[in-house]
């Protein structure tokens, strides 16, 4: 994603795979619904992720797929046939559209066939979407790919999550010097940890802050969250009185989301 | 462009500022056509001057505020144009631009071409007064100032379902027939080309040249495309080539592709002759749907495709070809090229054509089977019919394949296989260095490589 003129704002959620980073951007998603923003893109760019479930929206194709569709029929299209203008319809018939926000998920990444052409045209379609919506929120790939692979560049704020342990510290560590030495400039790093015991609280804050991220807040372990998940309901509908999304709240402030 | 005076009777504002909005589905009041709708189109022809009614705008069933709120419903858009310098040549062209006027205009969304148009109309600007009345007087306002060509536009809509079914199939008769046209198209009749750069991260030395019969190897660039991404990014990786002087017609060699050529590869490949796999071959980048094999033993070549799995007669992989040429080198007889550049009539002209290829996976044999001329089909060997030389031999000669005839009695062992310039090529996937060896043949007894400390 390259940064364009006159966009919303951008914000990625990163961090080691399994640590909760669908949850904080459904739940950062879910706050902007709830104060009245009806203009919100989400992004799921994990392969391995699932956003629309836990926004409690069925996606059937993902960009991947509409790739695959193009390489497979590009020379059975008619010659003067722009392929932009099909791929530009495409993303748009993929999109899950609700009330106050879109959902498109990226899908698996390519496969053994060579697509520079139609990623190029792709890439400038997807780059172009934010322009388009006040928020928008990536869901990213875990570990630290989406970087090298520049799908996060132009992103304004670069959320990692990390659970207590050490190997997701490091994750968030890596991203951090990663993203300085590709020269890829968010305007804030942000480390958030989730699934904090509340007695370990103040340990994790120190331990957050001598990351060298910006420390924007904890999410509690909360039961309820496991129990959604587990039947698959949305983390829209969690009440407000649920801890995580007083965290969550917390922490949108914090990051001076609103 | 200045709209402000020229749309100041219209109730909602034209304008360049307005390209690129999306109407999202809570805010739409109506969708035409769409993934929801079979029948719909656009559609533009250039008429006689007395077919014309200059500023004409008909609707044929309802308008806007006549829909049901919140539909998707069947769609076309009719415009007919006249004018001294009009070609019919010029329509395809004409009726994309009817996709970027739309988007000209506030709470309007257009998308796609053809008969795949899906069209959404914002509930303010249809509170405002949008519809289809004022879309036809910007359309027809944008199409008069923006292409001074065009002296009189009337525009059809049409939106009652029966007339629609009935015009759609019409429409796509029109298409039709404007794809012949545009199949038909030969490098003769263009000024440019167009060069693609798009593989460079890991071809440094390789540019496509994407002639109106050569498309880019990797098949998803046609001339028209090229021309759609040079007008939109002149400066980006799709670039025009003015074909300058023609230096030899039949091989498919030009001053202006071997200047670009010589520049963007830094000097490493200074001629590419278009319509052959020898000497100045087109360069392979590593995206190619296909790629061919020089068969010594037989002096044919073989073709096979990404998707083959198997190994073709020479022994060789669709992967072990492809390293052998990939990464923007010319390697004779072994060329990566495009499944439409095989059904291009100048496809390997120079080699003999489709005379010249003695082996193909079925797959491929049957996606192309109308463009492999007709007595040639059965002599065509494919996997089920030969998996090595021997084998091939022996269906070329039993079905009297035209190679066959330059066999001279001695030849077949006589030659000696030509020396596959071996280099380390790098792949999409890994980083480090392309390390080119000129003219080199290297002879070791034992290769040693350590991994670095």
């Amino acid at each position: 994603m390259t940064r364009q003129d006159n966009m919303g704002k951008i914000i990625a959620v990163s961090g080691k795979g399994g640590v909760g980073k669908t949850i904080l951007a459904s739940l950062l998603i879910r706050k902007l619904v709830t104060t009245g923003h009806r203009s919100i893109l989400a992004i799921d760019a994990d392969p391995d992720s699932n956003l629309p479930d836990t926004l409690g929206v069925s996606v059937e194709r993902s960009l991947g797929d509409i790739r695959e569709e193009l390489i497979a029929k590009q020379s059975e299209l008619p010659p003067d046939y722009s392929k932009m203008a099909w791929l530009d319809a495409k993303v748009l018939e993929i999109m899950a559209e609700m009330p106050s926000f879109d959902v498109i998920v990226m899908g698996k990444p390519e496969g053994p066939g060579c697509y520079c052409a139609v990623n190029h045209m792709l890439r400038s379609i997807i780059d172009s979407l934010p322009r388009r919506y006040d928020y928008t929120v990536i869901d990213a790939e875990a570990g630290l790919e989406h970087l090298s692979r520049r799908t996060t560049q132009g992103v304004d704020d670069m959320i990692v999550v990390t659970d207590m342990s050490i190997h997701g510290f490091k994750t968030a560590e890596r991203i951090k010097n990663l993203s300085k030495e590709l020269g890829i400039d968010f305007k804030h790093l942000y480390l958030v940890v989730n699934r904090v015991d509340p007695s370990h609280e103040k340990s994790i804050s120190e331990k957050a802050k001598s990351t060298g991220l910006e420390f924007a807040g904890v999410i509690p372990e909360e039961k309820d969250i496991t129990e959604y998940n587990l039947v698959g309901k949305s983390l829209l509908d969690l009440p407000e009185s649920s801890p995580a999304v007083k965290a969550v709240g917390e922490i949108a402030k914090k990051i001076r989301l609103l | 462009m200045s709209t402000s005076g020229m749309f100041a009777d219209l109730p909602v504002d034209v304008g360049l500022a307005h390209e690129g909005e999306r109407v999202r589905k809570p805010q739409m009041h109506i969708e035409f056509g769409g993934p929801d709708v079979k029948e719909k189109f656009e559609l533009l022809r250039v008429k006689d001057p007395e077919e014309v009614e200059d500023g004409k705008i008909t609707i044929v069933g309802p308008d806007v505020q006549d829909l049901e709120e919140g539909g998707s419903f069947p769609f076309g858009i009719y415009v007919e144009v006249s004018g001294e310098k009009l070609e019919v040549e010029m329509e395809g062209v004409m009726e994309r631009r009817i996709h970027d006027f739309c988007n000209y205009i506030e709470g309007f969304m257009h998308l796609n071409q053809r008969d795949s148009i899906w069209l959404r109309l914002d509930k303010k600007a249809v509170k405002k007064g949008l519809n289809l009345e004022v879309t036809g007087k910007a359309l027809q306002r944008l199409f008069k100032s923006e292409m001074a060509i065009i002296e009189k536009i009337q525009i059809t809509f049409i939106t009652d379902p029966k007339k629609v079914k009935k015009r759609f199939q019409e429409a796509l008769e029109i298409y039709e027939g404007r794809d012949a046209r545009a199949r038909g198209m030969t490098d003769n009749d263009v000024d440019v080309f167009y060069g693609c750069t798009l593989c460079q991260s890991f071809a440094p030395s390789h540019i496509c040249v994407i002639s109106a019969q050569r498309y880019a190897n990797c098949g998803a660039i046609s001339w028209f495309d090229g021309r759609a991404a040079a007008k939109v990014d002149p400066k980006g990786p799709v670039f025009e080539i003015p074909k300058e002087k023609c230096l030899d017609e039949w091989k498919g060699e030009y001053e202006g592709i071997n200047k670009i050529v010589s520049e963007k590869s830094l000097g490493e490949i200074s001629r590419v002759q278009l319509y052959t796999a020898f000497g100045y071959p087109h360069t392979s980048c590593g995206c190619f749907e296909i790629t061919t094999f020089y068969v010594p033993e037989c002096d044919g070549l073989g073709v096979v495709h990404r998707d083959f799995r198997g190994q073709t007669p020479s022994g060789l992989t669709f992967g072990a070809i492809a390293d052998s040429t990939g990464g923007g080198r010319q390697v004779d007889g072994f060329h990566g090229i495009s499944f439409e550049y095989m059904r291009s009539p100048k496809f390997l002209q120079v080699d003999g054509g489709w005379n010249r290829i003695i082996w193909l996976p079925t797959e491929v044999k049957e996606k192309l089977k109308e463009y492999i001329p007709a007595e040639l089909y059965d002599k065509i060997a494919t996997e089920a019919d030969a998996t090595d030389i021997t084998a091939l031999k022996e269906f070329l000669r039993e079905k009297g394949h035209p190679v066959v005839e330059k066999w001279v009695e001695t030849l077949p062992e006589a030659v000696e296989a030509p020396m596959l310039e071996v280099m380390p090529v790098s792949t999409p996937s890994s980083g480090g260095i392309t390390i080119i060896l000129k003219n080199a043949k290297i002879h070791a007894e034992k290769v040693i490589i350590k991994r670095a400390k």
